[in-house]
């Protein structure tokens, strides 16, 4: 069984994305925050982390900047959610230590693509 | 001096120096004039003297003979020989006087003894001529001494007028060298000094023109600060510099208010661009859950599962409440860009204020249910119709308390509505016990496309739009909006609202 950490401040797509992908018989495990997520990521070592990148506490840049400098976390890919649909905010998520990235909305058949493209490596 | 000065002083300078090059010309001529009038009457008065030297003495040897003649033969005279003798005497007496009236005023002292002299010896021949025939009158004629006398007296006339006469030539030679030299020297000077005034002011002039010169490509090269310091000078020239400074201080600051236009214009794209970015990221955000929820229960339906009825149920209103939440967004960027074009009108009728705030606040419960926030009402107890834009209205309380809902959590929102009788004022107060700003961050948040903090969009959403709507309303509606707030103590907004028709300023 996959592990999937979603991170994400708005309950409606978490709870959303939760429930799509738990359909696609992952397992999945949530965060609100960006520090939450790195506490998670500790203790539970997910497969793939699904990041969106405006988050209250820690921003998903810095969790991902963090992530990539910890040894531990460092070997867990990480995808980026975001809604701003600029290059310059992909670029930016790239930068930040993301492997690849979905633009919400989200295109789900793509999306379970990237996710099985990075969890099979 | 200014340029036009300088020339006309040059021109009359040298016009004052030719005319001084004329006159003592035209005085040289004068003056060489009179020394030879002066000088031929000398002359004149020489020759006169020897031809009357010459008459006296023939006039004398024939009266010598004659008288001989008488002593010794007695003949008589002829009337015609008489006549011409005593003619002979009368042109003898005309030329000495006319011989007085050349060079009178030198001659005088020397001319007076001689006429009396002659004029007897005249007044004697012209006696014995006359008594010629008379033999009985003896004539003392052959006494020589008048004559000698009046030859004495006009040989020494003679000689003076001819040292007059060399004088007088010497004097011509000194006028003709004196004026010779005068004209030489003002012709010399009229030269050096039109090329000493010419030299100054070509010197003047061009080299107030090359600093225009130097200035004009200064400023052509692009350095808009350059000044021409001509400042000592008056004149056109001047002036001119004057102008041209003018005009590069003018040209300098509309260049200055071009460049603060372009920035404020450059500026105020960058907002848009913002805006835009945010607007695009909160389209997508409940596009997402619509477009998200809708495929998973169409993937639920389509796969046959059990459906649970209060999950689809959940599912649908959240759906819905993304729905409106685009819908909100999508009417508040066009009720900006409505303002903005100045398109927005406002519509006012009578309506209830109280209803008005009761059905916002009810419509507010999901959403406050949600953040887990308790709402509070006060109301006066004493409320009146009031004549607004009802839609303006109720569009000022959903914004200010859907914000207020946005920043707290598990806290309470107060709505208060209050008339004042006296005024005829309608306040609502919409206070939160959410996350407060500080005063910094309050004088922004009614501008457009702003927010407390740029990462307040990034946890909380929005446009910055609600607030900047909020503020163009009250004002549309003769009213007006302010904020008060402690960080981390929750943040207070009144809105003051004019309550009838005639404090109403749409229909003033």
């Amino acid at each position: 069984m996959t592990t999937l950490l979603i991170v994400e401040d708005n309950e409606l797509n978490r709870d959303m994305l939760t429930r799509r992908l738990e359909r696609k018989n992952y397992t999945i495990l949530t965060a609100g925050d960006g520090q939450e997520a790195l506490e998670v990521m500790r203790q539970s070592q997910p497969d793939l982390v699904l990041m969106d990148m405006n988050l209250p506490v820690l921003d998903g840049w810095e969790a991902c900047r963090i992530a990539k400098q910890d040894p531990q976390l460092q070997h867990i890919p990480l995808l980026a959610l975001t809604a701003h649909a600029l290059d310059q905010e992909l670029a930016r998520a790239l930068d930040a230590g993301c492997s690849d990235f979905a633009t919400k909305p989200i295109d789900f058949p793509l999306l379970i693509q990237k996710i099985e493209g990075l969890t099979q490596s | 001096m200014s340029l036009r000065k300088r020339l006309i002083f040059s021109m009359l300078t040298i016009l004052a120096l030719l005319s001084i090059n004329v006159g003592t010309h035209f005085w040289g001529s004068l003056a060489r004039n009179e020394s030879m009038i002066a000088y031929r009457d000398s002359v004149s008065a020489g020759q006169l003297s020897d031809e009357i030297g010459r008459m006296l003495e023939n006039q004398r040897q024939q009266v010598l003979v004659l008288a001989t003649l008488k002593e010794t033969t007695g003949d008589q005279l002829g009337g015609a020989e008489q006549q011409s003798a005593l003619s002979n005497i009368d042109d003898i007496s005309r030329k000495i006087l006319s011989l007085g009236s050349l060079s009178w005023e030198d001659t005088e002292p020397l001319y007076k003894p001689l006429k009396k002299s002659s004029d007897e010896l005249l007044a004697g021949w012209r006696s014995f001529y006359e008594a010629y025939n008379d033999t009985s009158t003896i004539s003392d004629i052959e006494d020589p001494l008048p004559y000698l006398e009046t030859n004495q007296l006009l040989d020494a006339l003679k000689q003076q007028q001819s040292a007059l006469a060399v004088d007088r030539a010497s004097i011509i030679d000194r006028t003709i060298a004196l004026t010779d030299r005068i004209t030489i020297f003002a012709f010399l000077a009229t030269l050096l000094l039109t090329f000493l005034l010419g030299l100054i002011l070509v010197r003047y002039t061009s080299r107030s023109l090359k600093q225009l010169q130097r200035g004009t490509e200064q400023i052509g090269a692009g350095d808009l600060s350059y000044r021409i310091s001509t400042m000592n000078e008056s004149g056109e020239l001047a002036e001119l510099a004057h102008a041209f400074n003018t005009m590069s201080e003018k040209l300098s600051s509309a260049i200055d208010e071009v460049q603060a236009a372009k920035e404020q214009a450059d500026q105020a794209n960058a907002a848009k661009s913002t805006f835009l970015a945010n607007v695009s990221h909160e389209l997508r955000t409940p596009l997402n859950a619509i477009i998200g929820y809708s495929e998973m229960m169409q993937e639920e339906v389509a796969e046959g599962d059990e459906i649970d009825r209060n999950q689809l149920q959940s599912d649908l209103t959240t759906v819905v409440f993304s729905g409106r939440q685009l819908l909100t967004l999508i009417n508040d960027v066009l009720d900006l860009s409505k303002i903005e074009t100045g398109k927005m009108t406002v519509v006012c009728d009578w309506f209830n204020p109280l209803m008005s705030l009761e059905s916002v606040a009810n419509s507010m419960a999901p959403l406050l249910q949600a953040q887990n926030n308790r709402l509070s009402t006060d109301y006066s107890e004493q409320f009146p119709t009031m004549y607004s834009d009802i839609t303006k209205f109720r569009q000022i309380i959903t914004n200010l308390l859907s914000n207020a809902n946005k920043f707290t959590e598990n806290g309470v929102i107060t709505l208060a509505g209050h008339y004042d009788d006296k005024d005829q004022i309608v306040t609502i107060t919409v206070s939160d016990t959410g996350i407060g700003m500080t005063d910094e961050q309050i004088k922004r948040i009614f501008e457009a496309f702003e927010q407390a903090e740029t990462s307040t969009s990034i946890k909380y959403g929005g446009t910055g739009l609600g607030l900047s709507l909020c503020r163009e309303f009250a004002e549309m509606l003769g009213g007006s909006i302010t904020a008060s707030s402690k960080p981390g103590r929750g943040s207070t907004f009144t809105v003051r609202l004019p309550a009838n028709r005639e404090s109403n300023p749409v229909n003033a």
